[in-house]
């Protein structure tokens, strides 16, 4: 937490004497700044007073532009993965590609980029998709969006990228989440989209999404 | 599925007279009202993340209890502990999305606890320098503007008079109950560290009451 709990003697204190206070000390300390009675009605009032007020100034963005947006932005993604799969290098014969030539770098740093946008906009996608479990309306559209992140996550587990095993097991737990929502129909139950909910949340995949993609650290091509 | 790597288990609150054998047991008080029921941290949070306003008023109920036992043992002033302890549970509604369940919800609510009411606490001291050497703690017994102060008069100002580090897991360790461990987790500290400051911090108040101690 802080510097000033850290001593270069305080992580080794070899064999310290647990050693209590005496009995009128350890009394009179446990008198220090002693509780009153908890006021717990007054406390939760104020909490959700101030909860109220921070919904109440929060813009209610419109419903249709997230996903229009992460819609967007998967476009771009899959633009970026095509052209990725086509690029080669002019002065490279192509048969030195095969499995024993080792990829170019900047290869294997493009397929982690285009891996970590992917997973990026998944992440944005299923954070909106679960906070819109409880009040439905946009299947058709999630189940659309859904159905071309699962496009870029095939192609994706079929690349270079896929090579690390962590991610592949992440691209695997999360094409099983993006199929169930893509296949989910316009007059879907509560229910079904309920039960996605909580696959999503027992195989903990958007957490797991958003240790890949920490907040605000998603690199963009500028990066390369 | 990081919530499912511990076996949560909201733990009650501290009980009013916390420091009878063993030292560091807490109980649930029986008959008081808001005696917390074990919750399954997981089912609750669940609950809570899904919109369910009973959910949070089961956590706040759950937990309010020790971090407002907490946050008035470190501030010392219950109006302040109040608004510490309001700003706590704000803050934890708004981040229990990213609550990855590496340690108990209540461990965690207590990490937040301490740096809110460590923060106000600093950002009061920034008019008024509180702190004062222990070294100096001896002269403060002597002094005579308070006739024969009393143990507890002479011991909070020994406390308050230890460096925050040592007075902070003091509190925790020695007055409220917390063990080593969870400490160490709620202040992002080593167990070992936490053990080093809290000999320090017993080894210093010693000296500063060395008079009460022989007696």
């Amino acid at each position: 937490m802080d510097d000033y709990l850290h001593d270069a003697h305080d992580d080794a204190p070899g064999e310290l004497p647990d050693e209590p206070l005496e009995p009128s000390l350890l009394a009179a300390a446990r008198e220090y700044h002693r509780p009153p009675e908890l006021p717990r009605e007054a406390i939760w009032r104020a909490i959700q007073a101030e909860r109220r007020a921070a919904r109440a100034t929060r813009p209610v963005p419109r419903r249709w532009i997230p996903w229009a947006a992460a819609a967007a932005a998967l476009l771009a993604v899959g633009v970026g993965i095509g052209r990725l799969s086509l690029r080669t290098d002019p002065g490279t014969p192509v048969a030195n590609w095969g499995p024993s030539a080792p990829a170019p770098r900047v290869s294997a740093a493009a397929y982690r980029l285009t891996t970590l946008e992917h997973l990026g906009q998944s992440e944005a996608f299923l954070t909106l998709f679960r906070s819109s479990v409880r009040t439905g309306g946009q299947e058709r559209l999630a189940s659309a969006t859904a159905r071309q992140l699962l496009a870029t996550n095939r192609l994706l587990l079929d690349s270079p990228a896929a090579t690390d095993r962590k991610t592949r097991v992440l691209l695997e737990d999360l094409e099983l989440v993006l199929a169930e929502i893509a296949q989910l129909a316009t007059d879907a139950r509560p229910d079904d989209r309920a039960l996605i909910r909580e696959g999503m949340d027992r195989d903990g995949v958007l957490s797991r999404l958003r240790t890949e993609v920490p907040a605000g650290t998603t690199p963009t091509r500028g990066d390369l | 599925m990081p919530l499912a790597r511990q076996g949560l288990r909201a733990r009650p609150p501290v009980p009013e007279q916390p420091f009878e054998a063993p030292l560091c047991q807490r109980a649930v008080r029986p008959g008081t009202p808001h005696a917390p029921e074990p919750v399954d941290d997981r089912e609750l949070i669940g609950r809570v993340l899904a919109g369910d306003p009973r959910a949070e008023r089961e956590l706040y109920d759950a937990h309010v209890d020790r971090v407002f036992r907490l946050s008035c043992r470190i501030a010392g002033d219950p109006h302040r502990a109040q608004d510490y302890t309001q700003e706590t549970f704000i803050r934890g509604f708004r981040r229990l999305a990213d609550f990855r369940g590496e340690s108990a919800l209540s461990t965690w609510l207590c990490a937040i606890a301490v740096s809110v009411t460590l923060n106000g606490l600093r950002s009061q001291r920034r008019a008024r320098d509180r702190e004062v050497g222990l070294d100096e703690a001896p002269a403060l017994g002597t002094r005579t503007v308070e006739a024969d102060p009393d143990l507890k008069v002479r011991m909070a100002r020994a406390i308050d008079g230890l460096p925050e580090g040592y007075r902070t897991v003091f509190v925790m360790h020695d007055v409220e109950g917390y063990t080593h461990e969870e400490i160490a987790t709620a202040l992002g500290v080593q167990p070992g560290t936490s053990k080093a400051q809290l000999f320090r911090a017993r080894a210093k108040l010693r000296t500063a009451l060395a008079d009460f101690a022989r007696d």
